[in-house]
């Protein structure tokens, strides 16, 4: 079996996470084995997933037989990582240092890795159909494709290069960093220990190069199989991100297979005949105002970037059943299901 | 009360902007930049001298005050308001120039890049530059006041704590003597405040929540005042007279407004917000947007 691949992306807040589950239960009840890998899910959306446990195991859906849920810890996750691609005694070494836990955190690609290396290990298992990823909210969008070669960048010795100069020293040439004029003022600030810790952390870092870069490879491998949408709502950043999949595209990122506008509001609400005079009438022209800016900023993203809309309707309460999120694909309108892998033929 | 405005209310907002230091924090996407640009605009509207800041990211404050970027020299956007961006190499090489001493730096490209490699690794430094400028700038003492449109929810924890995180890493020299007294200005509940922003749902609620927990437990700044943007206001109508309406869009709006607003109230009770905004229907810019809440704060 060959898993397919669907990416979610989008700015935060955008609702992401509740499309990634609704695609995913669609597909599932499709007859598509699919497994959806969420990150930070809402309670109510992670209990409506049957997810109990942090963690990259994924665990079946107890009523819907097709359908599987991990939900991701970065932090477990780069522990994994560590002791995938360091020798032994090295990533022990690693995961008990603080600095891990800082570096692993600061780089906004070292969270989108480490979900791109665990959709790689869901994928290659070919235990399903369909791999759906809710991307991280850090990575905002196209980030999410970037990182395979920033974190093998990163591990490579970008920072220790930084430190030392140029050359990677040998491990005893560490214990002079602070010669290097650049650094003296450093050191005297920091102490020179603290330069010496730091050094000696990147290059146990190092030590991953080979089995990260080889991996970083195969992701972006997977990244250009994938089909990829792009969540947004009428709202200025979430947009600013969405426009960026066609005004900044590094090479790696694919063309997004859908733009998936949310929380849309009826067009009739535009120009409402009014029934009566009253508070409904303000009501509706209020709402009918604010329908009217989603259908502009729609109208306006669509001939910029010539491309497609789909849209998916605003909906007051909050999704916490597989049947609303089932509900809310049904009620969307232009998303091409086929192409996205989530109905076959 | 049809359609009547949601006012701040529960808190004085005067006597919020009497402080030094206001930062603005909240998860992605809940406005933190345009509350941000709206506390400015009230505060220049009292008569102060105001600095606001983009710590993280610039390109939402810049848009709230009608700028395509904002520079990291603080340049005036109109009388009395003016507006910065954090650009790390920038706010490490004044760190180190000001407040570390170094003296007159000929080699500042490798020393910026050796500390920045050092900045990326070791836990708190990276946020104490960031935050050392915010502070500095409330130090130097040419603004009423600064507000600092500050980093996301998730990492407010580590910038609030960097000046500890980092004491606790160097025991000793320039950069803890510096910790020091950004410690003693964050906590001083005269100089610093914050304002968490959050939207009446169920992840923006949560974190606010954990956040709350987080700050009553480290006890790094004065508790924050919770504002809860994009509230609706009840909607002025029985279920009766949704019923007569019969079936179209003005029922259906009527529906929608009436589910959105109970959703709201339900999350909202959860946090009892010192602050509520109210949600802008069909505005298009975020400078108007900014207005639009600037005018709100003076409701009081």
């Amino acid at each position: 079996m060959t898993s397919k691949v669907l990416l979610v992306t989008g700015g935060g807040g955008v609702g992401k996470t509740t499309l990634s589950a609704a695609l995913a239960v669609t597909a599932a009840r499709a007859g598509v084995r699919t497994l959806v890998v969420t990150i930070d899910p809402a309670r109510r959306l992670a209990t409506a997933l049957g997810l109990k446990n942090l963690g990259s195991e994924p665990s079946p859906h107890k009523d819907e037989p097709n359908l599987w849920a991990a939900m991701l810890d970065a932090s477990a996750s780069w522990k994994a990582i560590a002791h995938r691609h360091a020798p032994a005694d090295v990533a022990d070494r690693l995961v008990d240092n603080p600095f891990f836990e800082a570096a692993t955190q600061h780089f906004p690609a070292s969270q989108s890795y480490a979900s791109a290396e665990e959709m790689a290990n869901y994928v290659e298992a070919r235990a399903w159909d369909l791999v759906v990823v809710d991307t991280p909210p850090s990575a905002g969008g196209i980030e999410f494709f970037s990182a395979p070669a920033e974190m093998r960048d990163l591990v490579g010795g970008r920072l220790l290069r930084w430190l030392t100069g140029g050359a990677i020293p040998g491990r005893r040439a560490l214990f002079t960093l602070t010669a290097r004029p650049a650094l003296r003022i450093a050191g005297a600030a920091l102490g020179s220990d603290l330069l010496e810790r730091v050094a000696e952390f990147l290059m146990d870092m190092r030590s991953m190069y080979d089995g990260l870069a080889r991996r970083a490879v195969q992701i972006e491998q997977h990244f250009r199989e994938s089909r990829t949408v792009v969540v947004t709502t009428a709202d200025p950043a979430p947009l600013r991100e969405a426009a960026r999949f066609y005004r900044d595209l590094p090479e790696m990122v694919p063309d997004p297979d859908a733009v998936v506008f949310n929380r849309v509001l009826p067009v009739d609400w535009h120009n409402p005949k009014p029934p009566s005079d009253g508070p409904l009438v303000e009501n509706l022209a209020r709402w009918g105002a604010e329908a009217h800016r989603q259908t502009e900023v729609r109208k306006e993203f669509a001939a910029l970037w010539k491309t497609e809309i789909a849209t998916v309707p605003w909906r007051p309460k909050t999704p916490t059943t597989l049947d609303d999120l089932a509900a809310l694909i049904t009620a969307a309108e232009g998303l091409p299901l086929e192409r996205l892998g989530v109905v076959t033929q | 009360m049809a359609g009547a405005a949601v006012v701040p209310h529960g808190t004085n907002v005067r006597a919020m902007l009497e402080r030094r230091l206001i930062i603005v924090t909240g998860k992605g996407g809940v406005g933190r930049s345009a509350v941000s640009a709206a506390l400015a605009l009230r505060a220049v509207h009292l008569g102060k001298r105001v600095l606001t800041v983009a710590m993280t990211d610039q390109l939402g404050l810049a848009l709230h005050l009608g700028r395509e970027r904002l520079e990291y020299e603080a340049r005036e956007i109109r009388p009395g308001l003016h507006a910065l961006a954090v650009h790390r190499p920038a706010a490490l090489n004044e760190y180190l120039k000001v407040q570390l001493g170094v003296p007159k730096v000929t080699r500042m490209g490798p020393l910026a890049r050796a500390f920045d490699a050092l900045a990326s690794t070791a836990p708190g430094i990276r946020e104490v530059v960031t935050m050392g400028k915010v502070l500095w700038e409330v130090r130097k003492g040419a603004w009423d006041l600064v507000i600092a449109d500050g980093p996301p929810l998730g990492q407010i924890g580590s910038h609030l704590r960097a000046p500890q995180t980092v004491t606790e890493l160097v025991p000793v020299g320039k950069v803890r003597e510096q910790a020091d007294w950004m410690m003693d200005l964050l906590a001083d509940a005269s100089i610093s405040g914050m304002q968490l922003v959050t939207l009446a749902e169920e992840l923006p609620i949560t974190e606010t929540q954990e956040a709350l927990t987080w700050l009553t437990e480290h006890q790094v700044i004065s508790p924050p005042e919770v504002v809860a943007n994009r509230i609706l206001p009840a909607l002025d109508a029985t279920s009766q007279q949704i019923k007569e309406v019969g079936p179209g869009p003005a029922r259906e709006a009527a529906l929608m407004h009436k589910t959105l607003h109970e959703e709201q109230q339900k999350w909202i009770t959860q946090l009892s917000p010192d602050v509520q905004l109210p949600f802008l229907f069909g505005l298009h810019t975020p400078p108007e947007v900014a207005a639009r809440l600037a005018d709100v704060w003076g409701e009081e």
